[in-house]
């Protein structure tokens, strides 16, 4: 019984060597150990690794050692047994025995030893692993996941979802969508809820926003102009301009779109002032291209725009006004029939002063003693006879068993009659001998006497009665003349009639519709309640407002109109670019959208509470 | 023409000059006059309500933007094909890297400065990565390749290996005589793959598992506490493996010089790609939703 060892190793020009050696004995140790009957010199062989043992005639048993493996037939085990029959391999460290069946009529059971030569081993030293590719995953690997992954969610995601979701509202009225990957910037403030929706505004793909789709919602807006004057109106542009329109109509961007305005993906704001450049276009030399408008041009607040042109009551054709736009710099006067002077009542002295006082409205009148702004701020009340005047300008003329009595204001005939009436209640008493059945003093003498008296006594009454109504309404300090013009009763009658009061801001016969001054401009009082010229002191109250109605210290005549002209507001607003402290485009007074409304740009302004009531932080280089 | 040519054609082979000089800077003087313009006419136009891809200005810069991205990318194709001349393969090199740089002009005044979420940053983020990685490799082409041959000390990549593999053979036969514990760690240094470890053990150089250090390290405290024979077995073999923790650290040292000069063409190209996904993906929807 015994082992027959043939160890193979090869030279370093890789020629084999044999050595072959005979182990009489059926116990074989095998380790790194010199002395272990297999002498495997490699470290990851123990010392004493295993044993081989002949079990029987046709068996051999492998065991290794405490804490070691081996690998029998591929497989890792700590002990099996070789039929030798057939053979098997046992794998240790680096090094394979195969077990021989042995040679025919022997009993020595050969034992091949070899070294193997792993591929782990090759690898380790193969020089392509210098380079980083080795532990890169391939370029082509890397382009071709991620281009695809990148077109997979930014492509073909967004249009899927575009097209499983159209027409479908209320789907995509909240929530993630992927076409929202394609969003610039998020929408302005007013259209935030439409965030999610793309859909709502980009109906048609690869058209661009037509103005169909604000209106779905826009049901209200109004029109510039006729659509076929606008046309008429519209310059042809030169240079490059030109050529961008011409591109842009070319991809279906037609001129005049409402988007081309409302620009959107801004971020969260509000919209944007209309460039002055917008309006310029057209209104620079409107008249050369639509010869009977009867707007001036304008092309910049600073360097061209024409005088303001109020509204006036220039005339009265009997009694119906008549109104003509006249500009400030002709110096229009306001036929109002009123008689106020501003002057006067504005006094720091005399009686307007005095009765300020006495009423307890200050020191002297304030603007705001008479105007009371209206709740949008761009305008004023109306001015009310008994209201504002008649704490001071009294109506009452009679006083009975306590109760004050007052002129009707308003109705000429009635003051009359009531006057008529004081002065009959005051008469002599009816005399009884003029009375049938009352019991006078007998005799025809003392009746007629009695009826004469009576009557020189009514007489005087009468003509009291008649002196009082010729005084109220006349020279020099008439109740009613004060005020009104008056017109002078037909010879033999006391028919007084006072000329009708009117503005342009009051509604009445004839009354234009806008009831504005400035037709086509607007002005936000409340915006300039203190108010700061470019060197020169804060103003507020009173003397804000007279900083700008210049005129109002000296007017002696109500006939004088006290608006603020063109230059006194060119001390602050300039034009689109200016080195003045308002930049102010043509969107701050004008709205685009013409209606008889408050300028939609106010109205946001005013409900987002951002309208400031001062002009201060504009005049210190601020911008709004 | 021809004959010009062929004399440019001479002239550069005459005397080395890089594809940065190429003809005295001439592609860095086109592009940056290309930027300095470009800045100009952004500063100057107005745009209403402010700057951004959509403008006349935005589509312009936009189109030349991606046309630019078409021709750098072609330098891909081109280069495969040497040639000399006004439009050799230098000068081709030499306009991709300055037109590379004036993209950045173009394409971040193309964006307004308005950023966000969505496609349209992502193609401009992808596009910068491109033009980085572009610079990086550009610097490290300019630095390295002297730190590179330094590494070396002279030696080939294959020299290095086989200095490892020998330094294992011998460690091999070593320590024979060490116990199974030692042997264990010694094998702990053979089994080191001197390769090991991933793009960031390569590109920092920092091996923190690194076996033959391991051992290196047991072995010295082994070495202190064996005596007799075992002393001096361990202590050939401490030997051995301090030979060996040098000559990986030199070989590290070169594999680390060529993972950072080679690095940048794993973001450059692929991405390349990528950003032509995405600006595919940009301009379909820019004008799908119009």
């Amino acid at each position: 019984m015994a082992f027959l060892l043939r160890s193979i190793s090869r030279s370093a020009d890789g020629r084999e060597i044999v050595r072959t050696s005979k182990v009489s004995d059926d116990l074989l140790k095998v380790g790194r150990d010199p002395e272990c009957d297999i002498r495997l010199n490699d470290l990851a062989v123990a010392l004493h690794h295993a044993t081989i043992e002949q079990v029987s005639a046709t068996r051999v048993g492998v065991s290794a050692e405490m804490g070691m493996s081996i690998e029998l037939d591929g497989s890792n085990t700590q002990f099996g047994q070789i039929d030798l029959a057939i053979g098997g391999t046992i794998k240790i460290g680096p090094f394979l025995l195969r077990v021989m069946p042995p040679e025919l009529g022997g009993e020595d059971v050969p034992i091949v030893i070899q070294r193997a030569d792993s591929a782990e081993v090759l690898d380790k030293f193969d020089t392509r692993r210098f380079a980083l590719q080795s532990v890169m995953p391939g370029k082509r690997l890397m382009a071709w996941s991620l281009t695809l992954a990148v077109l997979a969610i930014f492509l073909v995601w967004p249009i899927m979802s575009f097209y499983q979701n159209r027409d479908q509202a209320d789907r995509m009225a909240g929530g993630f969508h992927p076409d929202s990957l394609w969003s610039t910037g998020a929408l302005s403030q007013s259209h935030a809820a439409l965030g999610s929706n793309c859909q709502a505004c980009h109906v048609t793909p690869f058209e661009p926003v037509r103005d169909n789709a604000c209106k779905t919602c826009h049901v209200s807006v109004h029109d510039h102009a006729d659509l076929s004057r606008m046309q008429r109106a519209t310059p042809q542009l030169g240079g490059l301009r030109r050529i961008q329109q011409s591109i842009g109509t070319w991809f279906g961007q037609t001129p005049g779109r409402c988007v081309e305005c409302h620009t959107e993906h801004e971020g969260p704001q509000q919209m944007v002032a209309t460039p002055q450049q917008f309006c310029a276009d057209c209104h620079t030399d409107l008249r050369a291209r639509l010869a009977d408008t009867r707007l001036a041009a304008a092309s910049d607040f600073e360097t061209g725009h024409p005088e303001f042109q109020p509204l006036v009551l220039i005339q009265w054709d009997g009694n119906a006004p008549r109104f003509e736009r006249v500009a400030l710099n002709r110096r229009p006067l306001e036929q109002s029939n009123l008689k106020f002077p501003h002057a006067l009542h504005l006094g720091a002295l005399g009686g307007a002063a005095q009765a300020a006082r006495a009423n307890q409205l200050g020191a002297r009148l304030e603007c705001a003693s008479c105007h009371t702004p209206t709740q949008d701020g761009t305008r004023f009340e109306r001015v009310d006879m008994e209201r504002n005047c008649g704490s001071c300008h009294s109506l009452s003329f009679d006083e009975n068993g306590g109760t004050i009595r007052r002129l009707r204001h308003g109705s000429p005939e009635q003051v009359i009659a009531d006057i008529r009436g004081l002065y009959r209640a005051g008469g002599p008493a009816f005399p009884p001998e003029l009375s049938p059945g009352a019991r006078g003093r007998p005799g025809d003498a003392n009746q007629v006497r009695a009826a004469v008296q009576f009557a020189r006594a009514r007489a005087g009454v009468a003509a009291r009665g008649e002196r009082a109504i010729h005084a109220i309404f006349s020279a020099p300090r008439g109740t009613c003349y004060e005020c009104h013009n008056i017109v002078a009763p037909p010879p033999g009658t006391l028919n007084y009639r006072i000329r009708p009061i009117q503005f342009t801001s009051r509604a009445g016969p004839g009354q234009p519709e806008s009831g504005r001054y400035i037709e086509h401009g607007w002005f936000d009082h409340r915006a300039h309640q203190l108010v700061q010229r470019p060197g020169q002191r804060r103003e507020e109250g009173s003397a804000a407002c007279l900083s700008c109605h210049t005129g109002v210290r000296t007017s002696q005549r109500a006939a004088d109109l006290l608006l603020p002209d063109l230059q006194s507001c060119r001390a602050c607003h300039g034009g689109e670019r200016t080195r003045l402290p308002v930049p102010s485009t043509c969107a701050m007074c004008h709205d685009y959208h013409m209606d008889r409304g408050v300028p939609a740009e106010l109205l946001r302004q005013r409900t987002r509470g951002q309208r400031r009531p001062s002009t201060v932080a504009a005049a210190c280089g601020g911008r709004r | 023409m021809a004959s010009r040519g062929l004399r440019t054609g001479l002239g550069d082979g005459t005397a080395h000059e890089s594809f940065l000089r190429y003809r005295r800077y001439r592609w860095f003087k086109i592009a940056a006059i290309l930027s300095l313009l470009l800045v100009i006419v952004y500063l100057v136009v107005d745009v209403h309500p402010r700057h951004n891809g959509g403008s006349w200005l935005g589509y312009g810069l936009g189109t030349i933007g991606a046309g630019l991205i078409v021709w750098l990318s072609l330098l891909g194709i081109r280069k495969r094909a040497m040639t000399r001349g006004r439009w050799s393969l230098k000068a081709w090199t030499s306009a991709h890297v300055y037109l590379g740089l004036a993209l950045i002009f173009f394409g971040t005044l193309h964006t307004g400065f308005q950023f966000g979420w969505n496609v349209h940053t992502l193609a401009y983020v992808l596009m910068m990565l491109v033009i980085l990685s572009g610079v990086y490799g550009i610097s490290v082409y300019a630095l390295l390749p002297q730190g590179l041959s330094d590494s070396r000390s002279e030696m080939t990549g294959p020299q290095m290996i086989e200095a490892v593999g020998s330094l294992d053979k011998q460690i091999q036969i070593s320590a024979q005589p060490l116990s199974d514990e030692d042997s264990a760690i010694v094998l702990g240094s053979l089994g080191e793959d001197p390769f090991g470890g991933g793009l960031w053990s390569r590109l920092t150089g920092s091996h923190p598992r690194c076996g033959n250090m391991r051992a290196l390290e047991i072995m010295r405290v082994r070495h202190d506490d064996s005596s007799g024979k075992e002393e001096q077995a361990i202590e050939q073999v401490l030997q051995l493996l301090e030979k060996k923790a040098a000559a990986l650290q030199r070989l590290r040292g070169y594999i680390r010089r060529r993972a950072l000069l080679e690095v940048w063409l794993f973001v450059h190209i692929p991405l390349t790609f990528v950003l032509f996904a995405a600006l595919t993906a940009h301009i379909i929807s820019v004008f799908f939703y119009w």
